[in-house]
């Protein structure tokens, strides 16, 4: 139904990748990362038109000049201001591309609008590639030796006490706190433990990435579209959920009737979206850095970097949650990487390993 | 002094006991957290994201608005910094054609005002909350002949508004007066030109500015446009004499006497005679034959000095200035005179189009009072401005308000007057609503709101259309007033959205007149006798660049920037010259009184050089009595153990009523709170000249370019490696010919770094906090040189090799990284840094306020106690202009990366840039001679060099 035509297609097959060579991975890749959060192929209108055959329907330089600089089209040309209106004034972002880019994209969708139409894998990485970094054991075992250490140092400072040595009790009661301290995490943003790691708090609203982002393959962008432009990826504003929802109030199967019954508290706390008593979806923050760490999405997502190499097999997870460490070590250990060993998908590597560059 | 140590010592005494109980609290709590159980972990953070985002509008990413500087009525432009819908940062709009991109200290620190809590949140009656409609319902029916006093209204949407309520209400008059008054200038040119107005000055084509008490590059009318003309010209040249003549006659030492090539200290009694002189030396020069002016009362004055500041100002004729700051308007006639035997009306200074940045008239203010009196006029509408205190008048003003049928203030914050009124509609701040300004005829800028009104405020203009029966909204009178007359013709929507972008319009002056001076009145002139007080000093009372007139007391950033002169923050103080001081018998930080007639303020004495004899000067803008509890000089944190000290500041307006005052010292010391405290250029104990300032003369320039440069020591082989800069190397040059010690940039790099506030306690034991800070020193012949001092980011940084936590480290890009999460507080690095530019939290500087929290940048940790911080070359900046090249596939272009000091400066003072690209701006200042770098033979291979100073001296 509806909610089939929501479904993505980013690519049509290997079949034809080897047709086209690079090119057509290549450009493919640029259509997922700068087209698909309003366009589809075959799917249907979403925030944007429907792309397919869209080199039948207009002249091939109408279509290369417009995506290249919509702004110039949008307030005068005829036929742009008509699908303006047609698509509630949304306007399309500039996409800064040049004359090449602008061709491959087209021929691009040219290609896919001939290809068969249907749910297409994503190349995910390996499930979980953090799992052996999640809490190693050897860490615990050091917590256990703070807080070992600190009911030690506290009985000795007991027996020191009844004996009369006071300065040196004091002294002992002292290290023992700080163990204690220390046993259960240190201060906040001290992760010298890295307990953040695992952290999947229950949310106020169930919702499935697995659905969303792995049965349904909507790119991650289209939702947290702020990751490309922005440090922050941010959490998308309820208006993005209604985009699909407002039509999509119950999954195509919903045994049990959770999936209506979340939906449900998208859609109730749009329509009251007026009163100011009404305060959204209080989600609760997975992944928080400490406030002296600064981190950039958009650094990242323009070096192709994918959202699943920090975030972890994102859309297998039922409830999110924070798969890598995110320490300052395990952030290193990328900047770190030559060039010889990065990933082949990455614009550059050995990144800066200034201090300033997240410390400032 | 030894008292002062005393205090010190008590105080960290009473501190000790305090950490005592701070150890035994936090002993609780980890017991506490010890039995809590091993499940602990981090507080729940929410994110809550936006039911719809406005379009263009992405969670985390800076946005950009072009509007008005409502700091003062110069009304720069500005560009406002929004992050996620709070605006930040205030930058100067370079496209505005009179402030171009500058910005000074006050209109940087203006976004605090945003954010203080001691606005007012909602309407006030009788001094009692109350809603709009009842407020509404008792202004309305008593608006039959009120006045509407208000500040110089630079608007001209509002002043339209004003005149439609004032037609609708027959009886009512705008009276405008200003705090800072320039009546005297607008009453000459009434009298010499036959139109009162304010000139429009064009500094910039002067090549010869002299300057008679007025602030020009501090405070007068409007210095940043002032400093952004002056400062080119400053630029000298070997090839040819490019260079300006500036002569500054003065009675204290202002920013603008300190940067002047030729100053002469004057009281003010004497600048009548003294104009008079040069004007009949230059009349002789130019051949007037025109009317002369009486003589004055006789002056001391240097007789050299008049002639060749006379034969300087002849050979520059039409191409120079003559400026005064006087009150009295037969001393700015006599300077209309000299102007106008110049020829430099239609070029240095302009009648039509005029300057209508200061329009206020003393008279009309004096015939309010009058009818009041009288009870011609019912009622006082205050549109703006603070008249009971920034008014000599105000406290007679004061007293009709207290009585009079209607008193109404539209003041956002319970300020002096607004207290006296009976009815309150608060307007919103700047920052909040739409609005425009016309500084000088023909340059139309618009403000628009870069955040919702934070409190239950209206927009003036809203107020008085709604009380004329005429409602309609802020943005709607703007528009059709822009519709009709700035931006007639078709087009508007499309035109309308340039100018928001831009901010700015500029509009033709329709068949400018062609005014004439008129040399007749001359003969009539008397100069305003004084009214004097007996044991007279004569009293120059002035705005200091910092604090202005006082209107943004309560704000924590201006009270510690110190005056640029006598590096003192937090309250004012009476300067006097040493020669009166040892007189008096008086000697620094001895409070003595001031006064004149039946005013009496009690002031710390300053001994300041350069001062002129006679004269007691203090500045305005202090002692505000409900300004809020910044400028009441409360603790700033409540946590810190800071005793709660006096207020220091005393209000000097009632006093600017008389002309000289009599002075008596009293017991009591009052030790100021300096920043420096070192002043001289030379050693005090061997008498050698340290080479942080160099200095030259023009002459000595054209001879040799590196003259002036103090002979570096040789300096020995390093002992370190070098460094290798595959990237950028980033640099900063910084031309001493230019800075004008204004402190623009101190407060730009605090609000842009979170630089904590400390309070008058802590500075006075030099902890300030400030990254950056203008050193002020005066050379052997008494003339002054700043110097900007911040982090130099050595390349063999001292600080590096001694921290024991690597806490401090060198950057692949050259720069000096403070790595705050690692630094564990030993201060060696500090103790190690030949710059004194390191500091040290010594308290949490809790940020207890939290609606003034909201002003910090997101970009920057906020540091905690104990930990080191310093000058970061804004790496944040350089930071997003590479992610911002990057995203575009290209290289980060020259000049891209402005950290917040180079940017605010109104006079390009500060050069940023990457050494490793030759064509680079600043790679260009690295290789002119007169470049050098401060302790250069020490070796530590600073990445900051300075520009030596070049003096015009032509005598």
């Amino acid at each position: 139904m509806k909610l089939g035509l929501l479904i993505l297609v980013f690519a049509s097959g290997p079949l034809r990748a080897e047709e086209d060579g690079g090119d057509f991975q290549r450009y493919a890749a640029m259509f997922q990362q700068k087209c698909a959060k309003c366009h589809t192929v075959g799917l249907g209108d979403r925030v944007g038109p429907d792309l397919k055959g869209v080199s039948k329907r207009r002249e091939r330089k109408w279509i290369l000049d417009f995506i290249r600089k919509p702004g110039d089209f949008l307030d005068s040309d005829k036929t742009a201001m008509e699908l303006l209106k047609k698509f509630n004034k949304v306007r399309m972002d500039e996409l800064n591309l040049n004359e090449a880019d602008a061709a491959g994209l087209l021929d691009y969708i040219d290609a896919a609008s001939e290809g068969p139409v249907g749910p297409q894998d994503l190349e995910l990485p390996e499930p979980d590639p953090y799992a052996r970094l999640s809490m190693p054991d050897e860490h615990r075992g050091i917590l256990i030796g703070f807080a070992a250490t600190a009911a030690g140092l506290l009985a000795l400072a007991a027996v020191l006490f009844q004996f009369g040595f006071v300065r040196i009790a004091a002294i002992a009661a002292i290290l023992s706190l700080a163990s204690g301290y220390w046993a259960n995490g240190g201060r906040r943003d001290h992760r010298v433990f890295s307990r953040q790691q695992g952290y999947a708090p229950e949310q106020p609203l169930a919702f499935s990435h697995a659905k969303h982002a792995g049965t349904l393959q909507i790119a991650c962008l289209y939702c947290h579209y702020a990751a490309e432009r922005s440090d922050a990826a941010g959490v998308p504003p309820l208006k993005v959920c209604m985009n699909c929802h407002k039509d999509v109030k119950r999954p195509k199967e919903d045994p049990n009737g959770v999936g209506e019954r979340e939906i449900k508290k998208i859609v109730d706390a749009w329509e009251r979206r007026a009163d100011p008593a009404e305060k959204g979806i209080q989600w609760v923050r997975v992944h928080d850095l400490p406030d002296y760490a600064f981190f950039s999405h958009r650094v990242h997502v323009g070096n192709n970097v994918k959202c699943q190499e920090c975030h972890g097999p994102v859309q297998t997870m039922e409830r999110m949650r924070q798969a890598a460490p995110l320490t300052m070590g395990w952030c290193v250990e990328c900047h770190r990487r030559p060039p010889s060993e990065a990933p082949a998908h990455w614009k550059r590597a050995g990144a800066t390993l200034d201090c300033a560059v997240c410390h400032r | 002094m030894n008292s002062e140590r005393d205090d010190i010592e008590a105080q960290d005494r009473r501190d000790l006991v305090r950490r005592g109980s701070f150890l035994k609290g936090m002993a609780a709590s980890f017991a506490a957290l010890s039995g809590g159980g091993c499940v602990f972990r981090p507080p729940e953070g929410k994110v809550v994201p936006l039911m719809e985002q406005p379009a263009g509008v992405f969670p985390g990413e800076t946005l950009w608005y072009a509007t008005t500087c409502g700091a003062c009525t110069a009304s720069c432009g500005a560009l406002v910094k929004v992050r996620d819908g709070r605006p930040i940062k205030l930058e100067g709009n370079p496209e505005h054609p009179l402030s171009r991109g500058g910005l000074c200290a006050r209109g940087q620190a203006s976004v605090l005002d945003l954010y203080d809590s001691h606005r007012l949140r909602f309407p006030l009656l009788d001094g009692k909350e109350a809603s709009w409609a009842a407020l509404d319902a008792f202004v309305s029916e008593r608006l039959n002949g009120v006045a509407v006093l208000s500040e110089t209204i630079v608007s001209p949407t509002l002043r339209f508004a004003v005149e439609r309520f004032l037609k609708k209400f027959p009886g009512s008059r705008l009276v405008e007066y200003d705090s800072l008054s320039a009546s005297a200038i607008l009453d000459a040119h009434a009298r010499t030109h036959g139109v009162r107005t304010l000139p429009a000055y064009h500094l910039g084509k002067a090549r010869v500015i002299v300057s008679f008490d007025a602030d020009f590059l501090g405070s007068w009318i409007s210095p940043v446009e002032f400093t952004k003309d002056w400062s080119p010209n400053r630029q000298p040249e070997r090839e040819w004499d490019t260079m300006s003549w500036h002569a500054q006659f003065e009675s204290r030492l202002s920013v603008t006497g300190a940067n002047a090539d030729l100053r002469v200290p004057l009281r003010p009694s004497e600048q009548y005679e003294t104009l008079r002189q040069i004007g009949l030396a230059v009349a002789s020069l130019v051949f007037w034959k025109g009317p002369k002016p009486p003589a004055g009362e006789p002056s001391s004055l240097n007789a050299a000095a008049v002639s060749d500041t006379a034969g300087q100002l002849a050979r520059a004729a039409g191409r120079s200035l003559v400026l005064s700051g006087s009150p009295d308007a037969a001393t700015q006639c006599l300077v209309n005179w000299i102007n106008a035997m110049l020829g430099n009306y239609g070029e240095t200074l302009v009648l039509d189009p005029a300057g209508l940045q200061k329009r206020g008239s003393e008279t009309e203010f004096d015939r309010l009072l009058g009818d009041l009196e009288k009870g011609a006029v019912k009622g006082v509408v205050v549109l703006s401005g603070n008249p009971v205190y920034d008014h000599p008048k105000g406290a007679e003003l004061a007293k009709f308000l207290d009585s009079a049928k209607l008193s109404l203030s539209l003041s956002g914050r319970p300020d002096e007057t607004a207290v006296r009124c009976r009815a309150v509609a608060p307007d919103h701040h700047p920052l909040e609503s739409w609005s425009d300004a016309e500084a000088v005829s023909g340059v139309l800028s618009l403000s628009q709101p870069a955040i919702a009104p934070l409190y239950s405020t209206r927009a003036a203009i809203e107020s008085l259309s709604l009380w004329a029966g005429e409602p309609m909204s802020a943005l709607d009178a703007l528009r059709g007033r822009w519709k009709k007359s700035v931006l007639p013709g078709a087009d508007f929507e499309r035109r309308w959205h340039e100018a928001l972008r831009k901010g700015v319009v500029l509009s033709d002056v329709k068949n400018p007149k062609n005014l004439r001076f008129d040399g007749r009145v001359l003969e009539r002139l008397s100069p305003n006798p004084l009214r004097s007080a007996e044991g007279g000093f004569e009293l120059s009372a002035y705005a200091s660049p910092v604090l202005g007139d006082g209107r943004q007391a309560n704000n924590p950033w201006l009270q510690e920037t110190p005056d640029p002169i006598s590096k003192t923050a937090w309250g004012n103080y009476a300067s006097f010259s040493p020669e009166d001081a040892a007189k008096l018998g008086i000697v620094e930080g001895r409070v003595v009184r001031l006064s004149a007639g039946a005013a009496s303020i009690e002031l710390p004495a300053q001994i300041q050089k350069g001062h002129a004899r006679g004269v007691v000067s203090a500045a305005l803008g202090y002692g505000r009595t409900h300004a809020g509890p910044v400028a009441a000089n409360f603790p700033v944190q409540k946590m810190l153990p800071v005793e709660r000290e006096e207020l220091s500041g005393a209000d000097l307006f009632p006093l600017t009523a008389y002309s000289s005052v009599r002075v008596e010292s009293t017991g009591r010391m009052s030790a100021p709170a300096k920043t420096q405290t070192y002043d001289e250029m030379s050693d005090p104990i061997t008498g050698r000249r340290r080479p942080m300032v160099q200095e030259t003369t023009l002459q000595d320039y054209f001879k040799d370019a590196t003259s002036g440069r103090g002979k570096a020591m040789e300096v020995g082989p390093s002992l370190w490696p070098a460094h290798d800069y595959p990237g950028p190397k980033w640099a900063m040059a910084i031309d001493l010919n230019v800075c004008t010690g204004c402190s623009s940039c101190v407060v730009a790099c605090g609000l842009e770094n979170n630089v904590p506030v400390v309070g008058k306690a802590e500075v006075r034991k030099s902890r300030d906090m400030h990254w950056m800070r203008i050193d002020r020193y005066y050379n052997e012949n008494g003339e002054t040189a700043f110097q900007p001092m911040l982090c130099q980011h050595c390349d063999n940084a001292p600080c590096e090799t001694v921290c024991p936590v690597l806490a401090t480290l060198h950057s692949s890009e050259g720069m000096n990284m403070q790595v705050y999460n690692r630094c564990v507080g030993t201060r060696y690095c500090a103790n190690n840094c030949p710059y004194k530019v390191r500091r040290f939290n010594w308290f949490d500087y809790a940020h207890e306020d939290l609606t003034q929290n909201l002003a910090l940048n997101p970009d920057i940790t906020v540091r905690t106690r104990g930990v080191m911080e310093k000058c970061s070359f804004c790496v944040q900046r350089v930071q997003s202009a590479k992610a911002d090249a990057r995203a575009e596939n290209r290289a980060v272009t020259d000049g891209e990366v402005r950290p917040a000091c180079a940017q605010s400066c109104p006079a390009d003072a500060i050069v940023f840039g990457d050494l490793n690209d030759p064509k680079s701006a600043v790679a260009k200042k690295l290789g002119d001679p007169r470049s050098y770098a401060v302790l250069s033979e020490l070796g530590v291979g600073p990445s900051v060099f300075y520009m030596t100073k070049v003096r015009n001296k032509k005598v």
